[in-house]
């Protein structure tokens, strides 16, 4: 087997395609034996918000019902499914504590399973990762 | 690569695209005992790659492919 990889990732924006994109990664990589952290920051954090239905940015969040039928039409699941995917295959979930009180989100607002972690305690992951990206 | 070898399990994949295959085969992995086969049958051209890679990344042998009918057979046997 070869050596395990770990897999830092940033998600600053809470899009549906950002989200997604996000968790389709994370999840395809924790399935290849890779440890994957994630660090959600600004608009990422509503992201982790219990019972969190991302939107497609601007104009386009009128057809993101659309995209989640089309998704799920070539087995994509939905994005708390996908969450919940995540959780279940080890993925390590952290919310920034910065962005936690600028928009004023609590602990109990977010999901379970989540950690909160503050930019140095990330980058001291990032660092030791062998493969770095920012979703944003 | 055309060696097939006798399969204990079978995991159909057909309709489903990326990353979906690979998430459901490593799951599915789980399940079998070391030195046992898994026949994984998709019809996503990316799984062409995909599985290789997963095979290479998480120290599993591809003991077999192949193409029949517009779907990618492939023989995955369990190591650890």
């Amino acid at each position: 087997m070869a050596e395990t990889k770990k897999f830092a990732m940033v998600v600053s924006e809470g899009g549906f395609d950002k989200a997604m994109m996000a968790m389709m990664m994370a999840n395809t990589a924790a399935s290849m034996g890779i440890e994957t952290h994630i660090f959600y920051t600004f608009f990422g954090l509503n992201l982790l918000k219990k019972g969190a239905k991302p939107k497609m940015p601007g104009m386009m969040r009128l057809f993101t019902g659309m995209m989640i039928k089309k998704m799920k039409g070539i087995g994509i699941d939905g994005y708390q499914e996908q969450m919940d995917m995540a959780k279940e295959l080890g993925v390590k979930i952290y919310a920034c504590n910065t962005s936690m009180n600028m928009m004023g989100i609590k602990q109990e607002d977010l999901i379970d399973g989540v950690t909160v972690l503050g930019a140095a305690a990330f980058l001291d992951i990032g660092t030791d990762s062998d493969m770095q990206l920012f979703i944003g | 690569m055309v060696i097939i070898m006798d399969k204990n399990d079978t995991l159909d994949a057909k309709g489903l695209m990326c990353p979906m295959p690979i998430v459901k085969l490593a799951k599915k992995m789980k399940d079998l005992k070391v030195g046992e086969v898994l026949e994984l049958i998709a019809d996503d051209v990316g799984s062409k790659e995909d599985v290789p890679a997963w095979c290479k990344r998480t120290g599993n042998d591809l003991v077999g492919q192949k193409e029949e009918g517009g779907a990618f057979y492939f023989y995955i046997k369990k190591v650890q």
